[in-house]
């Protein structure tokens, strides 16, 4: 998909204005929070899941190689095709030319980040096959032209009269409704004919057992199972991290799974296929391509550090306790993936460039990293990508990050010596307060760039111990 | 392609090595230590939570006066069922034809296209189920020849219907069962854990998305 990183600030400033995005996100961390909590506490020993999942994740993610290798045996013996593409415009290419070749004029597909970050709705729509996004949220945003608000309710700041405009206006809806569940009805039966007549289908991959050679779908709507049932041709869009060890570890991360990322123990379906349809089913896929996208992943691998990045599960519980995401929504993040978990892969994906505003945008609270299920340490990835970007290509600072670390030096050097300290606030006060406009300071000269997007209270006259002796003394 | 392969796994078994430190202990599931009593009861508990409904037959005839009030109850006139060997001794064909309800099997339709067509119009879907699991209120299905995958799917109304020995703790216990080693597995097995769900628009939660409406089972025994 076409990267809007670099429109960060403008498009938060805009978001934080949005009432509807301001509502939804208003009610997300009391509400995840809780609800992720409650299925947490259904676990005998809620922590001890949480370590052994973050366990199989670190476990996949070491054996990645030998992992992918099994997995891929496995699912040829079973009769899948395995296709490897080296970026997005490759992996989309071949899709295309499955369908292509395959007659079919339209395709349907689930929600998927992978096919988000490759862009192949636009890819497969300038080759002339129709893509459908089939979940609800998703069907919502295709129509609207809109990337994902949240990665578990990608429409859900949506307000339901535009739906029902966009509806009426594409979707066939024929009354006038903003009722949730008349909408989703439309929503129901404007697909049903789609899958009906379905040629061939596209779906993302939660899980790929590499014991048995497995790809694992996790939905509610029914969609996916529609998918892999109609048409008879298959195509699931993977990237490599998604392998997991075994089918026991499939199941542990399942449930740490669904209960982060909505609440639920279980969500309404869980689908598993091992290869295609076998010779007397009338139903399932004749043929089942796994296409496996690197997009640069054996890159990022390379370094034991951002290695950790390709852990993630795609929950989505970081962005309902991230402070920041939860202020400006999903929309500035500029990519497929928002809150925590896109700014640590997107810089990686993208390059830390044009992506400087999304690991800047974090207050390192850590939030994010415990609440993780896959074991990321967000802050500490995030503090990498910033001191990698201090320094130029040859690995030294650049004239920018010496300032800020000769101003650091002085300012650690008068915080340790308090008479100095005194006399620099006592001096400092009155000149940063020149700046002072009702009650806040805004700007400083020299500082534009650190108060492009924070403010800081105007100083008080005094300091809390020139109060205190006055006071008491 | 085979190049774009070599390059990619090169590329990831030349890079640094650490090796994962050992799994940590995991406290066994709580549901393992119940008795078939208590299954029944938490599954029925767990699926209930999800709008599905748990009807006790006591035998096959029970489990047909149940399916004849149910079809009467949502008006039901054609019905799609697997042949699965749960469903066997209910000649559903034969209670059809006495209830003047049009029952159609697989078997029925010549091709995938003519199937989908009937999948689709049919009001209510009948399977069996390979596993009740008691861990969330889940069915676990094999789709095979006999028990074709959009049965349980594409219809409003999915009732499963099977006896209690199909009721197990938790996913392992189907799971080994399904994938067991040196046996192929089957081409799709799934967790079904009541109707299809959507909460996409505003968070109001609904059932009835894309898949069944409702579930309905019927638990023999």
């Amino acid at each position: 998909m076409q990267a809007r990183t670099q429109e960060f600030k403008a498009t938060a400033r805009r978001e934080l204005g949005n009432a509807l995005s301001q509502t939804f996100l208003s009610l997300l961390p009391p509400g995840f929070t809780a609800l992720r909590q409650i299925g947490m506490s259904s676990f005998p020993d809620p922590d001890a899941a949480v370590e052994y999942a973050r366990a199989i994740r670190a476990e996949a993610i070491a054996r990645l190689p030998e992992l992918l290798e099994q997995f891929e045996r496995r699912a040829i013996e079973l009769g899948a095709t395995v296709i490897w593409t080296r970026t997005s415009h490759e992996a989309n290419e071949i899709i295309l030319d499955l369908a292509r070749e395959r007659g079919a004029t339209y395709i349907t597909k689930s929600k998927s980040m992978i096919t988000e970050e490759t862009g192949l709705n636009e890819h497969l729509r300038e080759g002339g096959v129709e893509p459908f996004e089939t979940d609800l949220g998703e069907f919502i945003t295709q129509l609207l032209g809109r990337p994902p608000f949240h990665i578990v309710g990608p429409a859900i700041n949506v307000a339901p009269e535009e739906i029902r405009d966009a509806f009426m206006a594409k979707a066939g809806l024929k009354e006038s409704t903003t009722d949730p569940v008349r909408l989703g009805l439309a929503a129901r039966l404007f697909l049903r004919d789609k899958f009906e007549h379905l040629k061939m289908g596209v779906v993302g991959v939660n899980m790929a057992v590499a014991s048995t050679g497995t790809i694992i779908n996790v939905e509610n709507e029914g969609n996916i199972r529609m998918i892999k049932s109609s048409p008879p041709t298959v195509v699931a869009l993977m990237s490599p991290e998604k392998v997991v060890p075994t089918m026991s570890d499939a199941l542990h991360l399942l449930r740490i799974l669904s209960r982060n990322c909505t609440g639920q123990k279980i969500t309404s379906y869980v689908s598993f296929d091992s290869g295609p349809k076998r010779d007397r089913e009338i139903d399932g896929p004749e043929e089942l391509f796994i296409v496996i996208v690197d997009n640069g992943r054996s890159q990022i691998y390379q370094d034991p550090l951002t290695r950790e990045a390709l852990r993630c599960i795609r929950c989505g519980a970081c962005l309902n306790t991230c402070p920041v995401y939860t202020k400006i929504g999903g929309y500035p993040y500029g990519f497929a993936y928002s809150g925590p978990m896109g700014q640590v892969l997107n810089p990686l994906l993208l390059g830390l460039v044009d992506t400087r505003d999304l690991y800047q945008a974090c207050t390192l609270c850590d939030a994010c990293r415990e609440v993780c299920p896959a074991g990321i340490d967000h802050p500490s990835l995030l503090l990498s990508y910033r001191a990698r970007a201090a320094s130029d290509v040859h690995g030294q600072q650049t004239v920018h990050a010496l300032l800020r670390r000769s101003l650091a030096t002085l300012l650690a050097f008068a915080m340790t010596h308090p008479r100095l300290w005194d006399l620099g606030i006592k001096l400092a006060r009155p000149l940063v307060n020149i700046a002072a406009q009702k009650g806040s300071i805004n700007n400083l000269p020299g500082a534009q760039g650190w108060f492009a997007c924070r403010d800081l209270p105007a100083m008080p006259e005094k300091t809390f111990r020139e109060r205190w002796r006055q006071d008491h003394g | 392609m085979a190049d774009t392969r070599g390059c990619i796994l090169e590329a990831l078994r030349t890079a640094v090595r650490l090796p994962p430190a050992p799994r940590p202990v995991l406290p066994l599931q709580p549901e393992l230590i119940l008795d078939r009593p208590q299954l029944v009861a938490r599954f029925t508990e767990e699926l209930s939570v999800q709008t599905g409904v748990v009807l006790r037959a006591t035998d096959a005839r029970d489990a047909l006066r149940h399916l004849t009030e149910t079809a009467k109850a949502e008006h039901i006139a054609t019905i799609m069922t697997s042949t699965d060997s749960a469903l066997a001794p209910l000649d559903l064909k034969t209670w059809g034809q006495t209830h003047n309800i049009a029952v159609h099997t697989a078997a029925d339709f010549a091709d995938r296209e003519a199937f989908r067509a009937a999948c689709f119009g049919a009001q209510a879907g009948i399977t069996g189920a390979d596993f009740a699991i008691a861990e969330t209120g889940t069915l676990g299905i094999i789709f095979h020849a006999n028990q074709p995958r959009l049965i349980s799917i594409a219809p409003p109304l999915h009732i499963a219907i099977f006896t209690i020995d199909r009721l197990v703790p938790t996913y392992e216990q189907a799971i080994s069962q399904v994938f067991q080693d040196k046996h192929t597995p089957p081409s799709q097995f799934a967790f079904i854990t009541g109707p299809s769900a959507s909460a996409d628009i505003q968070a109001i939660a609904f059932k009835g998305m894309h898949g069944p409406r409702k579930l309905i089972v019927i638990l023999v025994g």
